[in-house]
């Protein structure tokens, strides 16, 4: 089918869903265009005039790409992205389908796009980008993605499948080891972190890749950030951390927490693979709010509410902290679902560092499909909690708790935080799904 | 009175939030005065099993299993001999698979096991992903199952088990798990103990007959909450 066609009918798609409100409608114009032409992300891709960075990993990706996409806009690169957060090939299709013209003239300098690990195979042999920037490898999703050493083959096999540059999380063992599928050593580069207050959490159980991915001895660290993030060395001295090019220096952001700076720089190498300078990168970076769901602050009759998104048990330890953070906050609805894009296995939730909340006083609701789950894991940490597996009561319930004033915190994965959202968006006007 | 859990390899047997099964045991004797020593024995690390109350070990990557293999095997006198005198022990996924014969990858690649349960497993195509559940003598079992080995019980070797909903040993999805004395082995994650607190406590309940001879009762605890979780648990699609 030639392109101008395919481009017809799932632009049409796009606007019928946007008129009838059917949210972003994000993944179904790129679903039907795939399903007319298997080829055509890498037909639209190849009309982006400054090629397409691709950014991945389990934790941080929409954070990272919406930072990269402000310091790309700044610099007057005009981005084209998935900020919605659809990361298959469908959700780069849409995003293409909506930038480019009938007449194929794409809209945009460079493609700037967050792609799921399992889906990087297809989607990096298709867009051919000119960078791959890989944030981190978490537990994240078993009984979707299979082993995490699986996950980081997947990626692996992508890098080596393009000529594409490729940056690297210094800190993170199995993401820096991925550096061995690189065609040119050459086009390898590290961002990490050197220096941070930041202190591991006692009950942080997440560490999976503390073993030498060459010799598989057990590493030794000298600093331990979170989960298996830090700075580290094999004994046998077959494997270290690699000097990072990208540092925290001079890095000033609106977001709370570690994983956050890491986020950044993950943007500070998407734009060093731009060709954009440091200097407007940072003041860029300075200027990021939150993306989609991420770290999100609503009003509703005076409450603030902040809406955190917990998906896999590392995520969850940074949010557990920042919530603690926040030493006023005590009133928390934790919402889990098992729905397929959460994770039918909620396992996850015993490998979350929950004793932090030990004897700290809250008032726990829990809600979702697994409310009872949750409660249960709770229990075993000593924690009392009310649950309400009804999403909309449970809400109802602890808006109806919290204080005129009073900071409070809602904390769910993926599938409640769209339905949790659009409850509260009604009463707090949150910006659009699309945008 | 005191038990010693002893935790196998939890450095590289963790993956599906096993962990989880630790605190549910420590706890559930906690909450019934009973204190609780933990220790960790991991690869090359020194430890006695016939000293141990109860054993755990979790689930894990290819890679994990690669790494423990060989220290797994030093141990095999020692831990059959502790399951011999009745040491309670429960082994999920890839360690139920190591208690066994051995693990066959798909490659062909033989992993031996250290022979405690008359099970043998194989890698196969097929990925048996999903919500399980499974009638016992400890009751309904409810939990979650992520594995390609099949299992196969040798004539003579009891399941944990039959399968009311999901795949448990393999394929086939007649049988889940097995059971030899004390020991248990099982592809429930979830993690299984929390959901299935009968399970938890036929654990204990072993440990403290076998360290203090008297028939143990054990005092009932409010078990509501992880009742309504496995309920919930059960309904869910596979």
């Amino acid at each position: 089918m030639p392109v101008f066609l395919t481009l017809l009918i799932a632009k049409s798609i796009l606007r019928l869903n946007r008129l009838l409100g059917l949210g972003g409608g994000s993944a179904l114009p790129g679903l039907v265009a795939e399903t007319l032409d298997s080829n055509i992300l890498a037909k639209l891709a190849s009309r982006i005039p400054k090629g397409s960075i691709i950014v991945t990993g389990t934790n941080g990706k929409t954070t990272a790409t919406k930072m990269a996409a402000e310091v790309l806009r700044q610099a007057g690169l005009e981005p084209i992205t998935n900020s919605g957060g659809s990361n298959l090939s469908r959700g780069i299709i849409s995003t293409l389908v909506e930038r480019t013209g009938l007449w194929g003239v794409v809209r945009g300098k460079i493609g700037l796009f967050e792609v799921d690990e399992a889906a990087m195979p297809g989607v990096a042999s298709a867009v051919k980008p000119t960078a791959i920037v890989v944030l981190n490898l978490f537990r994240d999703q078993l009984d979707r993605y299979g082993e995490l050493d699986r996950t980081a083959s997947l990626i692996g096999g992508a890098i080596a499948s393009t000529s594409a540059s490729v940056y690297l999380n210094a800190d993170d063992p199995l993401v820096a080891s991925l550096a061995k599928y690189a065609r040119k050593p050459e086009k390898v580069g590290y961002f990490g972190v050197n220096h941070s207050s930041a202190k591991k959490l006692k009950s942080d159980h997440t560490a999976d890749s503390i073993h030498c991915p060459v010799c598989d001895k057990q590493l030794k660290y000298s600093k331990e950030f979170f989960a298996h993030i830090g700075h580290y060395t094999c004994p046998t001295k077959d494997f270290r951390r690699p000097k990072p090019r990208i540092t925290e220096s001079g890095i000033k952001l609106r977001l709370p927490g570690l994983y956050n700076l890491y986020n950044a720089l993950g943007a500070l190498a998407v734009a060093d693979t731009a060709g954009v300078k440091r200097q407007p990168a940072l003041r860029a970076l300075e200027q990021v709010s939150a993306a989609f769901g991420r770290v999100e602050k609503v009003t509703i009759d005076g409450k603030y509410i902040y809406l955190l998104l917990i998906k896999n048990p590392t995520g969850f330890n940074q949010i557990i902290q920042t919530f603690l953070a926040d030493a006023k906050a005590k009133k928390v609805l934790i919402a889990i679902n098992d729905k397929f894009a959460d994770g039918r296995d909620v396992s996850w939730l015993w490998d979350g560092g929950i004793e932090e909340l030990t004897g700290k006083k809250l008032d726990v609701i829990t809600s979702g499909t697994r409310a009872y789950d949750m409660a249960l894991r709770l229990k075993y940490a000593e924690v009392k909690a009310d649950s309400e597996s009804d999403l909309d009561k449970a809400v109802k319930k602890f808006l109806g708790k919290v204080k005129e004033g009073e900071t409070a915190y809602i904390l769910p994965t993926y599938t409640a935080m769209l339905a949790i959202r659009k409850m509260i968006s009604r009463r707090a006007g949150l910006e659009g799904f699309w945008k | 009175m005191k038990l010693t859990i002893a935790h196998l390899y939890p450095q590289e047997m963790n993956i599906y939030g096993d962990r989880g099964n630790v605190i549910t045991l420590m706890k559930r004797a906690e909450w019934r005065g009973v204190r609780v020593e933990l220790k960790q024995v991991g690869v090359g690390s020194k430890f006695d099993f016939t000293k141990a109350d109860i054993v755990f070990g979790g689930g894990g990557q290819d890679r994990g299993q690669l790494m423990i293999g060989e220290d797994l095997l030093k141990r095999e006198k020692n831990i059959r001999q502790a399951a011999d005198d009745g040491v309670a022990m429960l082994m999920i996924c890839g360690s139920y698979q190591l208690f066994g014969r051995g693990f066959t990858t798909i490659e062909g690649f033989e992993i031996k096991g250290i022979n405690v349960l008359a099970a043998r497993t194989v890698g196969s195509e097929h990925r048996m992903i999903g919500n399980v559940i499974v009638d016992s003598p400890w009751g309904r079992l409810v939990g979650f199952e992520n594995h390609s080995g099949e299992t196969i019980l040798e004539a003579g070797q009891k399941p944990l088990g039959t399968v009311v909903k999901g795949y448990g040993n393999n394929y086939s999805g007649v049988h889940e798990g097995a059971v030899y004395k004390n020991v248990f082995g099982t592809y429930l994650h979830g993690p299984v103990l929390p959901k299935n607190p009968r399970l938890a406590d036929a654990l204990i309940q072993a440990a403290l007959e076998r360290r203090y001879g008297s028939k143990a009762e054990l005092k009932p605890l409010d078990d509501g909450l992880e009742h309504k979780a496995a309920e919930v648990a059960s309904k869910r699609p596979q």
